[in-house]
């Protein structure tokens, strides 16, 4: 593999990388209130009152 | 019974047949049950919803697992569910039956956030949550007579109940007898023996749960008189004014009646104002008349268990103190049990620094290979330095530190499952109580030496709000998982192999851990006397009897713990490796310069050189900056970010240095060690107080639902870090180290 292949190969490789962490820190963690320990609004109005 | 006014008020909804679900319930009620007559509900036609109630520690989650083939986290310590779980079981006929498991409760009077999901599933008040059919109420043998308190609750419910009497080894052990069968016909409803733990009862529990009918119980309790009319009066209005279906209505009323705090009662479901005008005037006659209402309805329960439990429990034969209370003489002993912690502590990082050591060296050895392969198979280029110093220096060296990890579980299952850990807790409470903590803190925190986030959540617990927000400012102090691996890494540049003996590391270790703990507590004195004031409530907590632990729980927890950290491997860190490889190698540094210069003209360095004055303070430089930075997203992210930043060091053959070897080696502009015994205890310091997990600030966000006590954390933790890593790397400085 040529060196110029490799750098192509390696930065598609830190965009994956990148595209997939910032869709892992915006995407909205599912589960709410269904078995997964999430509070539902109406538990977490409680626990603020 | 028919002199009870409020059975004779609910029995006039009796001919009520309500639809459930797509079938019928025959709605009867206590006064209906006649000796020959064998009252039941029909299964409705879906699969039928039961609800897994019991005291907290009586074995509900494990009875959840065992039923429903889940992994719900169970521990022989009260309050390790906080809400709610849903899962299928399967009836010996193959029949789905779905099964709510749900935080233990003393009773349905609520005091904390967890009970109070007990009692608004069980009441219907949870939109998120199917009403429960059927219940199952599971009770500690060994303690029936306070348990059943709970199940005399239930069935005001008049819902079918089975009742699940957890624990019969013990009961056994204990010397306890249980006439079974007189039980059960004073209740009137199934009684089924079990041992939830080794699958003991679950045949004849699932062949009950999947009865098409179930009786309804023999509830023959009378309200106490000067009470009956208010629970009547009550009801009703809460039946018409506020909506509650009648056997409802009835419990809550009684509910309204055993706790001081109407609102507390109400929850999510507030009162209309004309039930809340009754509550108020039977309160205002009562207190003129000298009634305890409160205390007349408990100790009237009381009375009838009490006369239950006479018929059905004989007791043991006094033979002087059990095991367990030989054992606690010594564990929880003002002295001794502070020696018996300690020995505990030393032996679990004895272990983790000696047991761990093989397969570590192991999997270095292996990690190290297959760089070193990739570094012969293939040509120079991007690609093999990503995969090489990006890829295995970084997630790879991660990998290593999994045997401790696992260890670490090992042992916090152990001390789960034995029952030592409320022991501990107990010990720890002399001195929680002296900084204000709430005793039902202990558990979060002793949480949180595994991960922050379930000590957080574990905190619903705690039913004072400051107290509870005062355990979420601390928890994040006490030394989680993810800091093992930096710990590790910095004692192994600290000492060479072999340079010291292993019990030094382990007692460097042990203060890192002493260290977080005393901060935890000090900041709560200092919160309790400052933004949060308020009483220190006293503790009481149940201990737990000592049991054997499940081989097969243990390693299943293991397990799931590998799974998660090696998952976090592969995604979080690599993820972050693969990038912070992009930018330690662009852009390029001139033609000719050395590859270990390379770092200092790329985007990393640009951005560790302009962090470096404050971190010069620390005695850190601007490589030990970025991989600062970097794991602000998860502390182990330190270890593969200096994998990356350092790692690229070889030997003279050309093979990868080994990551402590490669820090060894490292160097300031002048040529004097990078790390130096100061700094590598000054980063072990800073990581113990420093806020560094974009997880568990979520959680924080969450649980408090505020960004003000969010960001005050944050700041506030950030800060201290950064000053006692200051305060202490320039008193070492002065001091000449």
């Amino acid at each position: 593999m040529s060196a110029h292949l490799q750098t192509l190969v390696a930065l598609a490789i830190v965009a994956l990388a990148l595209a997939l962490l910032v869709r892992g820190a915006l995407r909205k963690k599912k589960g709410h209130g269904h078995g997964c320990g999430c509070p539902t609004d109406e538990f977490k109005a409680r626990l603020k009152r | 019974m028919s002199d009870d006014p409020i059975t004779s008020a609910a029995s006039t909804h009796s001919d009520r047949t309500i639809s459930v679900g797509g079938g019928s319930l025959d709605v009867r009620t206590s006064s209906e049950i006649g000796g020959a007559e064998v009252p039941s509900r029909s299964v409705p036609a879906r699969p039928p919803v039961y609800a897994l109630v019991g005291n907290p520690n009586c074995g509900k989650s494990t009875l959840f697992n065992a039923l429903t083939g889940l992994k719900q986290k169970v521990g022989n310590y009260p309050g390790v569910t906080v809400e709610r779980k849903i899962g299928t079981a399967y009836s010996q006929h193959g029949q789905p039956i779905q099964i709510i498991d749900l935080p233990g409760a003393y009773s349905l009077a609520a005091r904390s956030p967890d009970e109070a999901v007990t009692r608004d599933v069980l009441l219907g008040r949870r939109a998120d949550t199917p009403q429960p059919d059927r219940i199952i109420c599971i009770v500690d043998a060994t303690n029936l007579e306070r348990n059943l308190y709970l199940v005399h609750q239930v069935l005001d419910l008049g819902k079918p109940v089975v009742v699940v009497l957890n624990m019969m080894d013990l009961v056994v052990q204990a010397g306890l007898q249980i006439r079974l069968t007189r039980l059960q016909h004073a209740l009137g409803i199934p009684v089924i023996p079990c041992e939830a733990v080794n699958g003991k009862g679950l045949i004849e529990l699932k062949l009950a749960l999947s009865r098409q009918e179930l009786p309804l119980a023999r509830h023959a309790w009378d309200v106490p008189a000067p009470i009956a009319p208010a629970v009547a009066e009550l009801q009703a209005s809460l039946h018409q004014n506020d909506g509650r279906p009648p056997l409802v209505a009835r419990a809550e009323a009684l509910l309204l009646l055993t706790d001081q705090d109407a609102v507390r009662v109400a929850g999510s479901a507030p009162l209309s104002a004309r039930t809340t005008e009754i509550l108020q005037a039977w309160k205002k006659r009562w207190e003129g008349e000298g009634v305890d209402w409160a205390g007349t309805l408990v100790n009237s329960r009381y009375e009838v268990i009490g006369r239950l439990c006479a018929e059905a429990v004989q007791p043991a034969a006094a033979i002087g103190p059990s095991p367990s209370d030989r054992i606690d003489a010594v564990v929880t002993h003002p002295v001794w049990g502070w020696v018996v912690l300690g020995v505990t502590m030393a032996a679990l990082f004895l272990s983790i620094f000696t047991l761990a050591q093989y397969p570590m060296d192991w999997i270095d050895g292996r990690v190290t290979a297959l760089a070193d392969w990739l570094r012969d198979a293939m040509p120079p280029g991007d690609l093999r330095a990503l995969l090489t110093d990006g890829v295995i220096s970084g997630a790879g060296r991660v990998v290593e530190f999994l045997p401790q990890i696992l260890i670490l579980y090992f042992f916090i299952g152990l001390l789960e499952d034995t029952g030592y850990m409320a022991r501990a807790a107990f010990i720890m409470d002399r001195v929680m109580s002296r900084v204000g903590l709430n005793g039902k803190s202990f558990i979060p925190l002793l949480s949180s030496y595994a991960c922050a986030i379930p000590g957080i959540m574990a905190t619903r617990t705690i039913e004072d709000r400051k107290d509870r927000l005062i355990t979420i400012l601390v928890a994040p102090l006490m030394s989680c998982s993810a800091r093992l691996p930096v710990y590790l890494l910095m004692i192994a540049a600290l000492f060479p192999t072999g340079s010291v003996p292993v019990l030094t590391k382990v007692g460097l270790m042990m203060g890192m851990y002493l260290l977080g703990t005393s901060a935890a507590f000090g900041f709560a004195w200092l919160f309790k006397r400052t933004l949060l004031k308020g009483e220190t409530p006293v503790m009481i907590m149940e201990l737990p009897p000592y049991r054997w632990p499940s081989l097969r729980s243990l390693a299943l927890r293991m397990l799931e713990r590998a799974g998660l950290f090696l998952r976090r491997a592969g995604t979080i860190i690599l993820g972050i490796s693969v990038v912070l490889w992009f930018l330690t190698a662009y852009p390029k540094a001139p033609a000719g310069t050395p590859p270990e210069q390379q770092i200092a003209h790329s985007f990393a360095g640009d951005v560790g050189r302009a962090l470096e004055p404050v971190l010069r303070p620390l005695g850190f430089d601007w490589r030990i900056g970025i991989a600062i930075v970097s794991s602000f997203v998860a502390r182990e992210v330190f270890v593969s970010a200096t994998g990356v930043v350092f790692g690229v060091q070889t030997d003279s053959s050309g093979n990868l240095l080994p990551l402590r070897a490669a820090l060894q080696r490292a160097v300031w502009p002048d040529g004097h060690a990078l790390f130096t015994p100061l700094v590598c205890l000054n980063l072990m310091i800073y990581y113990v107080l420093a806020m560094q997990c974009l997880s568990t600030t979520a959680v924080v966000r969450r649980e408090t639902n505020s960004w003000r006590w969010t960001l005050f954390q944050q700041f506030y933790l950030s800060a201290t870090a950064w000053l006692v890593a200051c305060a202490v790397y320039q008193i070492g400085r002065a001091l000449g180290f």
